[in-house]
């Protein structure tokens, strides 16, 4: 599994992928996601993220028991954000395992949620 | 003849909902703006999400909620304050801030007996003057503890 706030050796920022599930948006470790593809309707929707309201597009990222899709609205492209902007999830608050932690991102009006793809595969049970 | 001085103990004072709440003035270090906040997945209904401040991670505790008083909404005058226990920092929701009193010891009521689960959280009771409404003081280290004792054992 990658760690979504592990930068890669000798480097200080990491890309993220920005998505949006219905009206929130989230961010992920940019190098776990293999592609973006069409949904299906068996791809992984998590509730406690939000419902998506079309869900027409799926990230897709690779697990131990094969690919893992998640249906997600938009995808609003990939930057390099600064290691020093990212946080993990204060462990105080047990916030579901796939939200590892939140970007600090100055662009963004609030801190976004950033997902491990991995972590949200396991939590649904299936890919 | 000299007075003798009466021991105080200085609370910050604010209203959230219906509740007019203190906290010793030692476990809070500022107050902000409530701003927007990020929702968690899975969390208990008390924490309203978090939000970033000077670069650290606040999650944002709903008094009302985590006392069983109601739920708090959070609108363009709505602040924060910074409360700290040990090592362990969160945003708690208030609708006004009242501001810092300096309270008597001798003038704190014990909490009611056979209150409700709120009172096992309160220091205790403060009758305020006229016509205003008592203020029941926290015991925040104590309610944060439990806070994250009942996040973590769901």
């Amino acid at each position: 599994m990658n760690d979504v706030l592990a930068p890669e050796p000798g480097t200080d920022e990491v890309d993220i992928l920005f998505f949006l599930i219905g009206d929130a948006l989230y961010g992920t470790d940019a190098s776990q996601v293999l592609r973006i593809d069409r949904s299906l309707p068996e791809d992984i929707t998590l509730p406690d993220l939000g419902l998506p309201h079309r869900g027409l597009r799926a990230l897709v990222f690779d697990t131990p028991e094969g690919e893992g899709h998640l249906k997600v609205d938009a995808v609003n492209g990939v930057r390099s954000i600064p290691v020093a902007a990212l946080r993990r999830m204060p462990a105080a608050v047990a916030a579901a395992p796939y939200a590892v932690g939140v970007c600090l991102d100055e662009q963004a009006p609030r801190p976004v949620l950033l997902i491990d793809l991995v972590e949200t595969a396991k939590t649904q049970g299936r890919h | 003849m000299a007075t003798q001085a009466r021991p105080e103990q200085e609370f910050f004072c604010f209203r959230v909902g219906d509740l007019r709440l203190g906290v010793p003035s030692e476990n809070v270090l500022e107050v902000l703006r409530a701003g927007l906040l990020t929702p968690l997945p899975r969390t208990p209904s008390f924490v309203m999400g978090v939000t970033g401040h000077r670069g650290v991670v606040l999650p944002v505790v709903d008094l009302l909620r985590f006392l069983s008083k109601g739920e708090a909404r959070i609108g363009p005058r709505t602040r924060l304050f910074v409360g700290v226990s040990g090592s362990f920092v969160a945003g708690v929701v208030a609708d006004t801030v009242l501001g810092l009193r300096r309270i008597p010891v001798s003038d704190i009521l014990p909490p009611p007996l056979g209150g409700d689960a709120a009172a096992e959280h309160l220091l205790g009771v403060v009758q305020a003057s006229g016509t205003q409404e008592a203020i029941n003081l926290l015991n925040f280290t104590k309610l944060l503890q439990t806070a994250r004792q009942r996040a973590v054992a769901r």
